[in-house]
């Protein structure tokens, strides 16, 4: 398949250039409670775990919210499109904290602290999403960003291929650069 | 031209069929081809723009589209949600005058759209519709079209040269033999030969042709002077050459015919039958010989000598001089005369002739009449 070569080349050359792509937005829709981005962030934690795949595939993933989340509160037991159950469990935002964990969900923590947890957890086959992560610098594979109209994300190609996992080539066309 | 028109007819026929059928299969092995590019494109656009749908991100679902726009066979792209709504659209742009021909045949050759069905995780989400470009198809026609007329203008170009080799190797010279035979019909030309033609069949149709002219030639020619021969001889005297009787008679009712004055001089050997007794009859046929010959010695130009009998010799004056110059002429007649004869037997005679002389119109208009009065016999004067 020559598409899926070429964005292989392509994430290949974004990773050695050490850039760091930027999603469109996902629109916000309507949000029960105070928070509007609520809806749209579990939204996109789902679609991103869709398109993510581990060496060994599981029938339930366990996704950990660690510390203190902003925008996770619709980020539930769910399962995905394509039968996976999700289960979410709350942890504290220290590496001993992530055993088990199939997605971390770093919350809005200090740097150092982000940068701890997606370093304890690097090659082991775990998914990050940071949730506040302005500069991209907390080296998660997914780094959610926020406008005034919609939800969008950063992909981390150098934290994607040092992960472990294969996230679909064709994330990165939806996490288009220069956002 | 007949040949030309044959010709040209059966290369443009033979054009127009190769180009109809190869334009048709052309056109239906690149709406094949098409066909799959369009399945191709739509299946392409459903996989790249899947994430997009799912992500719901607009700007990715248009570059995905976008995406397959260099597909020259791709008129237009539609990507549907599940429930129908188009979520995008892409356009080949047309210029105005060639969009109302390209959108028509679009219609034509594509009257259904290519659809392929957006799918996550084996569920479908959305629907792209393709709509082919008939713009290819239509460039192969008109190339088509233009290479079959050029070809017909190449047949045309050939088919006229042919025509004229033809012309002259072929039909040129048959005309020029048909040219020749009716010539030699008609003017007895039968010294005309066919020219070379340089194809040897044409070549050796005209040699034949030529030895048969030939042939009449020396055919002809043999008649002639056969004709002239035997013609002479019915009007010349064979012992003397002299012009016979004939000739005289048809000599003389020409000139009296034509209004001119004639002398005649009337001429007999005396003693021509004793000549033939006691010298035999080849000393007398000597004797006339050497008589006509003396003839011709003193007659002018227009004057003429004949023997019109045995022993009988005419000589006629035409235009009749005055009566002294008949005179003078029987003078040098009787001069001639003066040297003896040699004959075969070696005896040598001297011929006496007997002469008398008529002239018209003074002694009678008509060639009876003329030799009557110009008897020698009748004058007893000149025995």
């Amino acid at each position: 398949m020559g598409m899926r070569t070429l964005k292989h080349l392509l994430a290949a050359v974004a990773a050695s250039l050490s850039l760091t792509a930027y999603a469109a937005d996902m629109p916000l829709g309507v949000s029960p409670g105070g928070d509007p981005y609520a809806g749209a962030v579990a939204r996109t934690v789902g679609a991103v775990l869709e398109y993510s795949h581990w060496p060994q595939p599981r029938s339930q993933m366990i996704l950990c919210v660690a510390g203190n989340a902003q925008h996770a509160s619709q980020i539930g037991n769910q399962r995905l499109s394509d039968g996976r159950q999700v289960m979410r469990r709350n942890v504290a935002a220290q590496p001993s904290a992530l055993a088990g964990c199939d997605v971390v969900y770093i919350g809005s923590i200090p740097l150092a602290a982000q940068r701890q947890l997606t370093g304890a957890v690097r090659g082991r086959g775990v998914l990050t999403i940071a949730e506040n992560d302005p500069g991209s610098s907390s080296e998660a594979m997914f780094a959610l960003t926020y406008k005034p109209g919609g939800l969008s994300f950063r992909l981390n190609i150098d934290a994607v291929s040092r992960s472990g996992l294969r996230v679909d080539p064709r994330v990165l066309r939806v996490a288009k650069s220069g956002g | 031209m007949l040949l030309s028109r044959v010709h040209l007819q059966l290369i443009v026929f033979a054009v127009v069929l190769a180009t109809a059928s190869l334009m048709l299969s052309g056109a239906m092995v690149i709406r094949n081809y098409m066909g799959t590019n369009l399945r191709l494109a739509a299946d392409t656009v459903a996989y790249s723009a899947e994430p997009a749908m799912v992500f719901q991100d607009q700007q990715a679902m248009d570059e995905a589209i976008a995406a397959i726009a260099g597909y020259p066979s791709v008129d237009r792209v539609e990507l549907r949600d599940a429930a129908g709504h188009v979520l995008s659209v892409w356009n080949r742009p047309h210029s105005d005058a060639r969009g109302w021909l390209v959108s028509h045949l679009n219609q034509l050759v594509w009257p259904q759209p290519t659809r392929a069905v957006v799918k996550h995780s084996e569920a479908p989400i959305g629907e792209v519709l393709v709509y082919g470009n008939s713009g290819g198809i239509l460039r192969f026609i008109v190339a088509a079209l233009l290479i079959a007329a050029s070809c017909i203008g190449l047949s045309i170009l050939g088919t006229r040269i042919l025509a004229r080799h033809l012309q002259q190797g072929v039909i040129g010279p048959l005309e020029q033999v048909a040219r020749i035979a009716h010539e030699v019909r008609q003017q007895r030309a039968f010294e005309k030969r066919v020219p070379a033609a340089g194809i040897a069949e044409i070549d050796r149709f005209g040699q034949d042709f030529n030895a048969l002219l030939a042939e009449l030639q020396a055919w002809h020619t043999g008649m002639m002077s056969e004709n002239a021969e035997l013609k002479a001889r019915a009007r010349h005297d064979e012992l003397t050459g002299l012009g016979n009787r004939s000739l005289f008679e048809s000599t003389a009712q020409q000139a009296i015919a034509s209004g001119q004055t004639l002398a005649l001089i009337l001429i007999d050997v005396a003693g021509f039958k004793a000549l033939n007794a006691s010298h035999g009859f080849e000393s007398g046929d000597a004797a006339l010989i050497a008589v006509a010959q003396r003839l011709n010695t003193v007659l002018r130009g227009d004057d003429a000598a004949f023997r019109i009998g045995g022993d009988e010799f005419a000589v006629l004056l035409v235009p009749a001089p005055e009566s002294s110059g008949v005179e003078a002429a029987i003078d040098w007649i009787r001069v001639a005369m003066d040297d003896a004869v040699r004959l075969p037997d070696g005896a040598e005679v001297r011929i006496e002739l007997g002469i008398g002389q008529a002239s018209c119109p003074q002694d009678g208009t008509t060639i009876g009449e003329l030799l009557t009065k110009a008897d020698p016999a009748m004058l007893p004067a000149s025995r």
